[in-house]
């Protein structure tokens, strides 16, 4: 049965697809080892993702965008729902079949600092995964390697030396020059630029897009900035509390966002123009803890536009409003 | 630690012109920083002064000094006078006879430091100098031996612990824990007992009681281990070793054991402390290295034989308490020196 | 040329940076913790309007490697009832000019190496005095610290004592600015601060430990404490950084609610030019240690001068931006160790002309609030 499912589903389009991802974190346990009580990080969350394209999620902390970049690369566990990459299902691979589809997907982390190893040069480090994966015969290794960090706009000379000689934008160069070491085809992008300052940030993001181009990569790329996901991504999906409210393309949230926490995201950015005076919506209270989300609509507690007696007792339906833009919210569903 | 080679710099002068500002910027190599701020601290410099000369006066001091060798009695003979007193009494007066006799002993045993012998000679008519060369031998060997064992065991059993986690890391640690409950010493009594009985050579029992040592002391190494690993393993850089495929055994030894390393050797060096004095511990309870050969402990362990040693003949055991107050508080300090030297927290 | 392209120092030059270091640290740090009379820090504001005057200011750090400048020669002011925001790069010294206005630098490495800091204080009876918070003695700076400039700071999450409930921080405050005060009377004013702050049942967070509360609520609270000692000069760093967006919204919205509020002056340190937007009345950008531009924020935002301020604005990708690649500024921030002695900015510069690899070059006022820091100006100095 399982077999029969995985080809019935499979869109040739699109190089991953995403079918009511689900992943749980066990908070208590009881002494039996029984799961009590659990953070539901991901509920349900579906999408598809076109070769070549950019995908951005958005959200606040603990909406579950990182986990749901790191499940998808099943650097966690999935508690249910599909993950679909090259037409083959990987949900239930076992870890070492997952390692041949590994050099295939890859992921760039938010903090530049942590995510190299302190005791290996920049050499070192990017050699290790051609040799590994044997990208390249093992005398061509270097020249691989150095043709690599040009591509990414690191100098030569920076080969022999460690990563705590370099900035922040130059670790995040290195990073990417990992990734992409292994000729990937889906990078994650994992907030990307958002430990680094203004001025480096427009550089690695135009070195994402180029890249992009040169290489023919898929980017899912998770931010917490709408400004910054409006330049990269193509489509964009909005999550609140582990699911997706809204999903549609670049021009469709823009010019029509649906739901209404998208609209207040959008207000709550600060913009650099003092003369455009904010008609901002702010959001009243904070985000409620994953681990006891709001009944009903999940958003109802800071929604502006709450329907007393609806949202705060029925979880909206995730619909298609035509296009591909999707939304869950009642008010949508009135008219 | 780390070399680093200067030749694509040199490469690279041909295009000299538009040298990059980042480029002229010249940082402190990270062995230079570590080397650096090890000898910031005066203590980390006496601690090493003490070690490498206590390496030096046990190593290379019985090759110098040939005098006399470690179970090499002076036989040249020592007179040694008794007096005894007898009382008469005749006619109601007393009168007392003293009697010296002379008695010729074969070994000149505990003889007052003088040129022949620099500390004198023990109970026994063994030169103490010459056996505090040879005792520190026997002590550092053991002791590193012990810290050497402790460490692998302690790194495979913890890392094995802290990377696999669940049910292998319960079992691992409960097991650190039933270690850690057992009351080491008590223990031991008994296992010396039985090496007694079963006539082992006074030679190789002290590597046999190393081997209990180490036994009963990984758990320590163990969970520092474990610790690092655990914390080691929720860094960014292995989650990303994870996404690239790695296996676990590059994971493991290529990626977290060398990021152990700065604590475990701190945890060495420190332990190599503890284990001089555990060393010095077992000679003295007469558990360890038997006479005649000697250790440190052992050579303390000669005034429990006779009172007077303990409060006339101070050349006979204050010198081994010295070498052994010296060899653990070197080794401390070289511990905490490296301790702040590798901590990467203390950077400023 | 090569032999000084080596890529570490030798242990020669780490003794002679040391020797060097030691002297001038001994010389601070006694400096910094001698007795002083007041009069020995007692000087005139350059303008009345100024609550804060920084002038010149040197602060360095005395590392290892090299005397890092992190601030080299700043000078701006803070008028009263006004927001200056500070913006600049990580690492462009705007966390270290604060944290030598409140003489927070952790020494003996840090140290305030010369410059004024001008501070009009006023005491109970309201008499005003003006203090050089730069020389003024570290024992004396409780005068100043705390009461009468409060500090807020980035991580909420880590600036709450976790064993103390929020009322027993919040009551200290008051206790140490007004000993006589009673338990009742501390209490009362610290639910009136947490009632200033938005927060909605300031009973039920007086009775709650640091970590029962969210972001956003903590830097509330830590905003309350701010307050708490009626101070006459708040400085926020990064004060919404650490936070959600929508978060960041509220926070934003309640800064500029207490500004009316209360009567001083703000200075806000932030990397993001949309909040000085926002926020501030004048603006200083800064580079590398040095002010490369400041003036008002119509000035900043709608004049640019500086090239860094223009490709500043330029590479901050926007909502309202439809152009498919974004400006950037090539290269990156230089090393603070050894900087050259021309502008800092020249290897990024897209503007450079031959008088760039000259001196560095000099403030040129361009309106009688507009200052900028770049040789394409002087021109218009010698004309004007």
């Amino acid at each position: 049965m399982a077999e029969e499912k995985t080809t019935q589903q499979f869109d040739p389009e699109a190089i991953l697809e995403v079918r009511n991802l689900r992943k749980c974190f066990p908070i208590k346990k009881t002494f039996t080892g029984k799961v009590k009580q659990e953070l539901i990080a991901v509920d349900n969350v579906s999408f598809k993702l076109k070769a070549g394209e950019t995908l951005g999620i958005v959200g606040e902390s603990g909406c579950g965008k990182t986990t749901l970049g790191r499940t998808i690369l099943k650097l966690h566990e999935s508690n249910g729902g599909q993950i679909i990459f090259e037409g083959k299902d990987i949900t239930n691979l076992k870890s070492s079949e997952m390692r041949e589809i590994r050099k295939k997907m890859q992921i760039i982390f938010q903090d530049p600092y942590s995510s190299l190893p302190p005791r290996s040069t920049v050499g070192g480090i990017l050699s290790e995964p051609v040799e590994v994966h044997n990208i390249v015969p093992k005398s061509q290794v270097k020249d691989y390697v150095l043709d690599l960090m040009d591509k990414c706009g690191l100098r030569d000379y920076y080969y022999e030396r460690y990563p705590h000689e370099f900035s922040g934008g130059q670790r995040q160069r290195i990073c990417i020059a990992r990734a992409l070491s292994v000729n990937p085809k889906l990078v994650i992008c994992d907030e990307p630029v958002s430990a680094l300052d203004v001025s480096i940030q427009a550089q690695i993001i135009n070195l994402l897009k180029k890249l992009q181009q040169d290489m023919n990569l898929t980017y899912l790329f998770i931010s917490h900035d709408l400004s910054v996901v409006k330049f990269i991504s193509d489509k964009i999906g909005v999550m609140y509390l582990g699911s997706m409210v809204e999903f549609g393309t670049k021009e469709d949230i823009f010019a029509n966002p649906l739901h209404p926490y998208t609209e207040a995201l959008f207000s709550a950015i600060p913009q650099p123009d003092p003369d455009i005076k904010m008609n901002r919506i702010i959001l009243k209270g904070d985000i409620p803890s994953p681990a006891n989300p709001p009944k009903g609509c999940r958003f109802h507690t800071r929604c502006p536009k709450a329907i007393a007696g609806l949202c705060d007792e029925v979880t909206p339906e995730y619909r298609d409003f035509g296009n591909g833009h999707c939304a869950a919210c009642h008010l949508l569903n009135k008219d | 630690m780390e070399e680093i080679t200067k030749n694509e710099v040199m490469e690279d002068t041909a295009e000299t012109e538009e040298v990059p500002h980042e480029k002229t910027v010249r940082l402190m190599s990270p062995t230079r920083m570590v080397v650096r701020r090890f000898f910031r601290s005066k203590l980390s410099i006496i601690g090493l002064i003490m070690v490498v000369s206590l390496f030096l006066f046990s190593f290379v001091g019985p090759l110098v000094y040939t005098e006399w060798g470690e179970i090499e009695l002076d036989e040249s003979g020592k007179t040694e006078y008794s007096i005894s007193e007898t009382t008469y009494t005749v006619n109601g007066e007393e009168y007392t006879v003293r009697q010296t006799t002379e008695k010729t002993l074969k070994d000149n045993f505990l003889a007052p430091p003088s040129k022949e012998h620099i500390l004198g000679t023990d109970n026994e008519g063994y030169d103490i100098f010459v056996r505090l060369m040879y005792g520190g031998r026997i002590s550092l060997i053991v002791s590193f031996i012990a810290v050497f064992l402790i460490t692998i065991l302690g790194v495979i059993l913890g890392g094995i612990a802290g990377f696999f986690g669940g049910a292998i890391d319960n079992i691992i640690m409960r097991l650190c824990d039933i270690l850690i409950c057992l009351p080491g010493v008590p223990i031991l009594l008994i296992i010396s007992t039985i090496l007694d009985a079963s006539g082992i050579d006074a030679k190789y029992r002290i590597y046999l009681l190393m081997i209990y040592l180490t036994f009963i002391s990984w758990p320590g190494t163990a969970r520092l281990v474990r610790g690092q690993i655990l914390s080691l393993r929720e860094q960014e850089y292995m989650v990303a070793a994870e996404a690239m495929g790695y296996s676990t055994s590059r994971k493991i030894f290529k990626h977290l054991v060398p990021n152990v390393m700065p604590q475990l050797i701190v945890q060495m060096s420190l332990s190599l402390g503890s284990m001089i004095l555990y060393e010095a511990t077992l000679s003295y309870l007469n558990l360890g290295v038997k006479a005649p050969y000697a250790a440190w402990g052992t050579m303390i362990n000669i005034i429990s034989t006779n009172q007077d040693i303990l409060q006339n003949h101070l050349n006979v055991w204050v010198p081994a308490g010295i070498c052994i107050v010296i060899a653990v508080l070197g080794f401390n300090f070289i511990g905490d020196g490296l301790r702040d030297a590798l901590d990467p927290k203390a950077r400023r | 040329m090569a032999k000084t392209n080596k890529n570490y120092l030798s242990g020669k030059e780490i003794r002679e940076i040391a020797k060097e270091n030691k002297k001038v640290m001994k010389r601070l740090e006694a400096e910094k913790y001698r007795k002083a009379d007041e009069s020995e820090y007692i000087t005139q504001l350059k303008n009345s309007n100024n609550i804060l005057e920084i002038d010149n200011l040197h602060t360095y750090f005395f590392t290892e490697q090299g005397v890092v400048k992190a601030v080299n020669g700043v000078s701006f002011d803070v008028p009263t009832n006004a927001t200056v925001g500070v913006v600049g790069e990580s690492g462009c010294g705007k966390s270290v000019t604060s944290m030598s206005v409140m003489r927070l630098l952790q020494g003996p490495t840090g140290q305030i190496y010369s410059g004024e800091i001008r501070f009009k204080s006023k005491d109970k009876n309201g008499a005003e005095k003006i203090y050089d918070i730069a020389k003024m003695p570290i024992a004396d700076i409780h005068k100043i610290r705390g009461n009468q400039i409060a500090m807020i700071f980035q991580e909420p999450m880590t600036s709450l004592n976790p064993v103390f409930t929020i009322g027993q921080q919040l009551d200290e405050v008051t206790f140490i600015h007004n000993p006589e005060a009673s338990k009742e009377d501390a209490k009362n004013k610290s639910i009136e601060m947490l009632n200033l702050v938005g927060i909605a049942m300031p009973e039920r967070v007086y009775n709650s430990f640091p970590h029962e509360l969210s972001g956003g609520m903590r830097q509330r609270v830590m905003i309350s404490m701010a307050l708490a000692s009626d101070p006459r000069l708040i400085i926020a760093d990064e004060p919404t950084t650490a936070l959600d967006v929508t978060i960041q919204a509220q926070i934003l919205d309640l800064l500029r609610d207490l500004k009316d509020k209360i009567d001083g002056s703000i200075m806000l340190i932030t990397h993001d030019l949309g909040i000085i937007a926002e926020m501030a009345d004048y603006v200083v950008v800064m580079y590398a240690g040095k002010v490369i531009e400041k003036g008002t924020v119509d000035e900043i935002f709608h004049s640019p001068m500086h090239p860094y301020t223009i490709g500043l604005q330029k590479s901050k990708p926007t909502l309202n931006s439809d152009s498919d690649t974004l400006y950037n500024i090539p290269g990156n921030v230089p090393n603070p160790i050894n900087m050259p002695a021309h502008c800092y900015f020249k290897e990024r510069c897209n503007k450079c002309t031959a008088k760039c690899s000259g001196e560095y070059p000099n403030m040129i006022q361009v309106s009688p609030t507009h200052f900028v820091a770049c040789h394409l100006y002087d021109e218009e100095q010698k004309n004007g």
